[in-house]
């Protein structure tokens, strides 16, 4: 037997269906920083569960953020939600010396330890 | 890159020093949180703010304030439940503690979602992760408190008794509970291990040893069996139901030991035990026995000892019997029988198990050569079958046959007094003609020879080939006579000869006798004949095995007699004669007493009497030689031919005692010829091993006695092939 494998159609299905954000999705994540008005991505339980322990913990409590169906986070900005997000949905992050150590500190934060030791990498090489 | 870049430091990540007022107020929220998810009240609480205060206080370099905060939450929370579970009544004391930790499980998983970023950034060893310090905290003071363990241990043990006695206990209560020592165990299922599983085996152990004592003795050994097949089946779903799998092993053992280990003895000796069983053919329960012995340390040694010992017992009986002593045919044919039998029971209850079947031909090979007459019987009960006891089985029973024949054989230790006697009886039946299928005869050949190798079978396939040579010299003698001259002043008579090569055949006990002129001059003719197509050869006359067919004419009827050549010699005295004593009969034919005997009987003692004796004495044994004989004139019989046996079937005392002989000469043959062989290799060796490497090389042909080897020695010292050496007796020197 041999195993077909195609991860980039994969992947470019998954952005698909992050940015067509009316497709099946069943939870919103909320960006609300105080100068600007809040930002709400359409996303999916069963993806961010698989991708991410932060957001297994999130739906597994059942607590307030479940039962309502969004969270609400104020401290991350919209570039990086919407980095960490294609994240999730493709396994591609654009990494940058602009970005590198925030990025650090978000998918520290997020849990997303890959990630973590990737940009503590990138930012050691350069 | 050839451009330097800049790493850009966002502003807001600054870690601002965190005031002691603030990390308590955030620890004092995450305690309340804690709190009411240890009462079952999350819904309202907001994981992200939790989440992040817990984040904030890790960064903040705080994680101490909320891992001990933790530790005394949960201490504080644990000692509550032991007091609510304590107090349960033993019929909701399981049902209880099952509830409150399916409850507990659940809230310290949420809580390790919670401090997720505490248990990943701040905990180290040999502290404990968040979710295992809820576990230790359970433990400790709820699990191994002296109110709890033991009274759980106890009634978990009491179900597991009840449902071996056949009654229906909650399969998932117990799993849970059960997987409730695992789950608090740290490393290695310890807490499992010492507080359930090590008083699980022993209460097993115990409860096994009093059933199957008990069982055993009030029950047929298949009926145990069969119990304890069960009792394993049920004991394989406990394992799979409820326990922790690393727990399979050692209860199957432990089963094992009690149930088969410690009852193989009584299972064998008892009375409807392994004999009866293998006495009796009970296949099914003999396989039983052989799967659940099996999984015993040592426990097939045990069957098959006994299986064995059955076999051997079986033969020598067989082998000693007064019946099957008399009788060839039925010695051989009981011995394929149980052959058969124990092939059966090999393949149908012990899985054709390699050591079984060796060891049942090794108790083959002991009770075959018990009895030195079984060499013969072989070859007497071939003789049989070839002469006509084929006759009503097909090709492939046949083949059976030959091959039960070839195992019985494989198992002689002195085939070559098995091949003297086979090439005695195929020679008598080639020159008797009473082969019943030259085909047959070969297969049954070339199957010794794919066995032993040619020289096994060289001299048989020569008299073959000597049979097919006669008969187209006899043709050549046939056109000789009608071109012959002198053959016109002879009577025609119909000869036949069959030249027989010495050395292919077996030296027939010299005889003589006087034949009739014309029958001397017929042989003369022959030899003349045969002399000249074939230079340099002797022809010397065997007339004591020859036939002939002779007419008897009677008052009213003519009747062709089928007679032995001695038996014509006798018949033909009566033409010149009315009556005959023996003695005159041995002074007329010059055949000896014993000979006159042995062919006079048939001729007067068998269904058609071509002889009479006179006086007619009733059921004289003995004949002596003065008793007289004549023609019976009155003879009564529809036949026209008439056959007469030309003695006894089977052979005589004298004859047997003279094959024995001749493989004894052929042996100190064999012998001689092997310690020269090897002598002649080793130049010198001790006496010892010059023993054992003869017997060594011929071990495949038979087991030579160490008193003939080392006579055969003496006599190869006498003819100088051999010499001791003069300071050392024992050892011998190879003379060139």
């Amino acid at each position: 037997t041999k195993i077909f494998s195609s991860y980039l159609k994969l992947s470019n299905d998954l952005r698909n269906l992050l940015q067509n954000t009316n497709s099946h999705s069943d939870f919103e994540i909320v960006i609300t920083r105080k100068s600007e008005s809040p930002k709400i991505y359409r996303c999916h339980r069963a993806i961010l569960s698989c991708r991410s322990d932060y957001f297994n913990g999130v739906f597994r409590s059942n607590m307030k953020e479940s039962q309502e169906g969004r969270i609400e986070l104020s401290d991350i900005s919209e570039q990086f939600m919407e980095n960490i997000l294609t994240y999730m949905y493709t396994g591609q992050y654009e990494i940058s010396l602009e970005n590198a150590i925030e990025s650090l500190i978000i998918s520290k934060k997020f849990c997303f330890e890959e990630l973590a030791e990737f940009s503590t990498t990138f930012i050691k090489d350069n | 890159m050839s451009r330097k870049m800049i790493l850009r430091v966002p502003k807001f990540q600054e870690p601002k020093r965190m005031e002691k007022s603030e990390a308590q107020r955030l620890w004092l929220l995450l305690k309340d949180a804690i709190v009411e998810v240890q009462h079952m009240n999350a819904s309202t609480l907001s994981f992200e703010e939790l989440y992040r205060s817990s984040y904030s206080l890790v960064i903040a370099k705080r994680g101490d304030i909320l891992y001990t905060g933790l530790e005394e939450v949960n201490n504080h929370h644990t000692k509550n439940l032991l007091d609510k579970i304590a107090q349960a009544v033993d019929e909701r004391f399981l049902i209880e503690l099952n509830s409150q930790w399916q409850q507990y499980k659940l809230q310290q998983i949420m809580i390790h979602d919670i401090l997720m970023y505490l248990d990943r950034m701040y905990v180290k060893e040999p502290q404990l992760k968040v979710f295992d310090l809820g576990m230790f905290k359970w433990k400790q003071n709820v699990l191994i408190h002296s109110q709890i363990n033991d009274r759980l241990v106890r009634m978990l043990l009491g179900l597991i008794h009840m449902e071996r006695n056949g009654e229906v206990i909650d399969g998932a209560l117990m799993k849970s509970l059960i997987q409730m020592y695992v789950d608090v165990s740290l490393k290695e299922k310890e807490t499992y291990k010492q507080e359930f599983e090590e008083r699980f085996l022993l209460a097993t152990s115990h409860f096994y040893k009093s059933e199957s004592n008990l069982f055993i003795t009030n029950n047929s050994c298949g009926a145990y069996l069969k119990k304890v097949e069960i009792r394993l089946i049920e004991e394989e779903a406990r394992i799979k139901q409820y326990l922790d799998e690393s727990t399979g092993p050692k209860l199957i053992k432990a089963c094992e030991d009690e149930l088969i280990a410690n009852h193989m003895q009584t299972m064998i000796e008892m009375e409807t035990g392994c004999r009866t069983m293998i006495q009796n053919d009970r296949f099914n329960e003999l396989k039983l026995m052989y799967r659940l012995f099996q999984r015993v340390e040592n426990g097939l040694v045990h069957l098959k000892n006994e299986f064995a010992g059955y076999v051997r017992n079986e033969g020598h009986k067989i082998v000693n019997q007064p019946e099957n002593l008399k009788d060839p045919n039925a010695l051989i044919t009981s011995l394929i029988e149980i052959r058969n039998r124990f092939e059966k029971t090999l393949s149908q209850s012990f899985a054709n198990n390699r050591d079984f079947i060796n060891s049942v031909n090794t108790a083959f090979e002991s009770f075959l050569n018990e009895n030195d007459k079984l060499s013969e019987s072989l070859a007497l009960f071939i003789d049989k079958k070839l002469r006509g006891g084929f006759k009503d089985s097909n090709d492939q029973e046949i083949d059976v046959i030959m091959n039960k024949v070839i195992l019985l054989f494989r198992f002689l230790s002195d085939k070559d007094v098995f091949k003297k006697f086979y090439e005695h009886y195929l020679a008598k039946r080639l020159l008797s003609g009473r082969s019943f299928s030259e085909d047959l005869e070969r297969t049954m050949i070339s199957k010794f020879k794919q066995e032993c190798g040619n020289q096994f079978t060289s001299k048989m396939e020569g008299m073959f080939t000597d049979m097919r040579l006669s008969k187209d010299a006899l043709d050549g003698f046939k056109n000789y006579l009608q071109t012959s001259v002198e053959m016109g002043k002879l009577p025609k008579i119909d000869m036949s000869v069959r030249v027989l090569t010495q050395g292919f055949w077996p030296t027939f006990p010299p005889h003589s006798c006087t034949l009739p002129p014309l029958l001397s001059q017929y042989c003369d003719l022959f030899t003349k004949y045969y002399c000249h197509a074939h230079t340099g050869r002797r022809i010397i006359w065997q007339t004591n095995i020859g036939t002939a067919e002779v007419t008897f004419r009677l008052p009213k009827k003519t009747h062709v007699l089928a007679l032995s050549t001695y038996q014509m010699l006798i018949m033909l005295l009566f033409n010149d004669a009315e009556k005959l004593s023996l003695k005159q009969m041995a002074a007329g034919t010059s055949i000896s007493f014993m000979d006159i005997q042995r062919s006079v009987k048939p001729l007067y003692s068998g269904k058609y009497k071509v002889l009479k004796r006179t006086p007619a004495v009733e059921k004289s044994k003995e004949l002596s030689e003065n008793d007289i004989f004549e023609l019976n004139l009155n003879l009564k019989c529809k036949l026209h031919r008439i056959k007469f046996a030309a003695t006894s079937q089977t052979d005589s005392e004298p004859e047997r005692q003279h094959t024995r002989q001749r493989v004894d000469e052929d042996r100190k043959i064999e012998i001689d010829a092997a310690i020269v062989r090897i002598m002649k290799s080793r130049k010198a060796l001790i006496h010892n091993d010059l023993i054992v490497e003869c017997t060594k090389q011929l071990s495949s042909r038979f087991v030579p006695q160490t008193s003939m080897i080392k006579k055969r020695i003496e006599n190869l010292i006498e003819r100088e092939y051999l010499e001791r050496f003069p300071d050392d007796r024992r050892r011998y020197r190879y003379l060139a």
